[in-house]
């Protein structure tokens, strides 16, 4: 508790104890002796310890030409109370009024600080090295380029790449993934992230400003200004609601009494009931508790490593029917390997020659299988240090053509890539680039990715390379079926024999295999055109090539996206690591979030319109305009605060 | 040019008000006032940016009078 709202406890506390004394005197036949301005006083003193800075503040706003205040509003009612002549009542709607006040500052403040406490990710500084020394620095002062050093314990200020030491790293406060990192010498590391156990030299990547830790932290709080529809609604709302409920309330006041005639017990009567309107007139009880649910949702979900872009994005997410992955990366781990090298007999060409051309032809590729194959083609063949492709030593022909430039390979979008150079070609692709150069090849029938290779006309062989399912990928598909999704499909460029096994694997309903990377788009787009019309379409992929369906989806997931900024960008909800578990559990935080915050949409208007109505008819009294107005709020927004526990 | 202000403010509604009333300001291009994090997000001219901040603070006032900007 602050020390501002202690003196308001302290406050609310010693205008109790007068009060409940006061109503006690009030039974007894002496009170009812005295003067009518005695007992007034009386209940004075009670009503300006609590209410002095509301009537204050009330003063200020007026001057400032700020009308439908809740401070004016109060100071109406309860003024209007005492005019009636209902003393005990003006007291105690300030003395409700002020409790509820201190009750949302303290809920709000809580969840304020738990969601502090979840972004404190921010590192305070770093070691940089200059010439062998190391000094303490601002991480906004580090540039690219830079050595830093962090120590065990140490917050990674910096997203960059170990040079030396070998570690591991606490990614929990940005993955939620308690296993820790191990790290060693040319793997990235990631700011955010705690340093456990040895000392690591690190080459700085980029600059604060575009680090991990500055991304997260201005998704979330700009998350805010994405504002959900019913958001939007409720601040539409309250514009046209507190002005609207005050006339009302001057009419009350004013044209009973001037058509019924009567004095000024009449007058009193339907002023009583103007106060009620007055009371229940604030719109604070949806204005706070609304927001704060979608903050403390989005906030829960960043618990789990799961950022949302916005409340919209959580509102979409909440009403997802249909998700569609991309298969490579999402429901796969994206780890390709060879896991064979199939020369064609009589081609004369070895295994490791040929994964060594290959290797040489996939030099620029970012293809995930150009990277298997340039991975393995430098685990399984020794540096030579001869340049060229040519340098054979197992006495096999000739295949010598120089080491290629970028600017010699070309890509075929869904074939392969063609490389030439000094006279020759060569064609690495999969079936459709062999038929399509009518190149005579041995087709293989194994599940996975093939690489066939001919070199000019010539087949030299294959290379088979597998991606395998993510252990996760079923039970995360069963736990999506479970949150409501009905409809699972999985895009690829891959065949449709191993696309269909992975998918089996995974109990996806649908797939679309062989797909060019232009198809994905077409083909969502198709799927957005089916689904039904109040339902929402997820697409969850990895951010390696695929932002214009990421953006193109109503829900755009990006996956294992620690330090991938194209994914960040287009994404509107991004998983920190490549957990599919994830997707079902922030479909079930977006859902929970939207009950509460429908829950504390049709309860406050509803207890609000009942006290209207039972105001306006004369049948209800001013401590239920209380409640319906900071007793609304105060459980609305403990309702609220369910949101930013995790289930 | 776009900068981040630390505010105090106590009331979500007062928050909102104000967000309404710096962006009809002249020469704000954005403007975000975040209650939760307690901060206030302005993307402004960069020649007038102090005098916009000083129409922002007076903005704030006029809605809550105990409301405040640290501005460093």
């Amino acid at each position: 508790m602050t020390r501002k709202e202690k003196k308001k406890l302290t406050r609310i506390l010693a205008t109790g104890a007068i009060f409940a004394a006061l109503l006690m005197m009030r039974r007894t036949a002496a009170f009812d002796a005295l003067p009518r301005a005695v007992q007034f006083v009386l209940f004075l003193i009670p009503y300006l310890i609590i209410g002095y800075d509301v009537i204050a503040k009330a003063g200020r706003n007026i001057r400032n030409g700020n009308v439908f205040d809740e401070n004016f509003l109060m100071m109406i009612a309860t003024f209007g109370a005492f005019a009636i002549g209902e003393y005990a009542e003006a007291v105690a709607v300030m003395l409700f009024y002020q409790t509820g006040e201190l009750f949302q500052d303290y809920a709000v403040g809580k969840s304020r600080a738990s969601i502090a406490e979840m972004m404190n990710i921010v590192p305070e500084y770093a070691n940089l090295e200059k010439d062998g020394n190391l000094s303490q620095v601002d991480p906004e002062d580090v540039r690219p380029g830079d050595i830093i050093v962090i120590r065990a314990g140490e917050r990674v200020p910096l997203d960059g790449t170990v040079l030396a030491g070998e570690s591991f790293l606490d990614t929990a406060a940005l993955t939620g993934e308690s296993v820790p990192r191990r790290v060693r010498p040319g793997d990235d590391v990631i700011s955010g992230c705690i340093n456990g156990a040895n000392v690591l030299r690190v080459e700085v990547k980029k600059p604060y400003e575009d680090s991990t830790v500055a991304r997260i932290l201005e998704l979330v709080e700009n998350a805010g200004s994405r504002k959900a529809r019913v958001e939007n609604f409720i601040t539409r709302f309250a514009r046209y609601y507190t002005p609207v409920v005050t006339f009302f309330a001057i009419g009350l006041a004013v044209i009973p009494p001037l058509v019924l005639g009567g004095g000024w017990s009449v007058f009193a009567a339907w002023l009583k009931r103007a106060c009620i309107f007055l009371i229940v007139s604030c719109p604070c009880a949806l204005v706070i508790s609304v927001p704060l649910g979608f903050f403390g949702g989005i906030g829960s979900a960043s618990r789990i490593g799961v950022l949302v872009k916005g409340s919209n994005f959580l509102e979409a997410v909440s009403q997802v029917r249909t998700v569609v992955f991309d298969k490579t990366g999402t429901v796969t781990k994206g780890q390709f390997r060879v896991r064979e090298i199939v020369p064609e007999k009589g081609a004369g060409c070895g295994e490791e020659e040929l994964l060594r051309l290959a290797a040489e032809a996939e030099a620029f590729s970012n293809h995930p299988a150009a990277a298997a194959i340039r991975e393995a083609a430098e685990a399984g063949v020794p540096e030579t240090g001869t340049a060229g492709i040519g340098a054979s030593k197992t006495g096999a022909p000739e295949f010598g053509t120089p080491k290629f430039a970028a600017e010699d390979v070309r890509e075929i979008a869904g074939q392969g890539i063609c490389a030439g150079a000094g006279g020759h070609t060569l064609w690495l692709g999969n079936r459709k680039l062999m038929e399509a150069q009518n190149i005579q090849y041995t087709p293989c029938a194994e599940a996975g990715t093939i690489v066939y290779i001919a070199k000019d006309r010539t087949y030299l062989g294959h290379i088979r390379i597998d991606d395998e399912i993510k252990e996760t990928a079923a039970d995360a598909v069963a736990a999506m079926k479970r949150a409501g999704v009905s409809r699972t499909v999985m895009l690829t460029g891959d065949t449709e024999k191993t696309a269909q096994r992975i998918a089996s694997a995974a109990g996806i309903d649908e797939v679309h295999a062989e797909l060019l990377p232009g198809d994905k788009v077409a083909r969502v787009e198709k799927l957005l055109a089916e689904k039904a019309q109040g339902d929402k379409l997820a697409f969850v992929g990895d951010g390696i090539n695929d932002a214009p369906v990421l953006t193109r989806a109503d829900v755009g997931i990006a996956m294992g996206s620690l330090g991938s900024d194209a994914a960040i960008e287009a994404a509107d909800i991004v998983l920190m690591d490549d957990d599919l578990n994830k997707i079902a559990s922030v479909i079930r935080i977006g859902r929970k979030t939207m009950r509460i915050v429908k829950e504390n949409i049709v309860f406050a208007l509803g207890v609000k319109g009942i006290v209207l109505v039972l105001g306006a008819l004369g049948a209800a009294n001013m401590w239920e305009a209380v409640f319906a107005d900071v007793g609304v709020a105060v459980l609305a927004v403990l309702n609220s605060m369910r949101a930013l526990r995790a289930d | 040019m776009k900068k981040k202000f630390k505010v105090d403010v106590d009331c979500a509604n007062c928050a909102a008000k104000m967000e309404t009333a710096i962006a009809k300001l002249e020469g704000v291009n954005e403007v975000s006032m975040n209650f939760m994090t307690q901060k206030l997000t302005i993307d402004a001219d960069d020649e007038r940016f102090d005098e916009i901040m000083q129409s922002a603070i007076a903005c704030c006032k006029k809605v809550d009078a105990d409301s405040t900007i640290y501005l460093s």
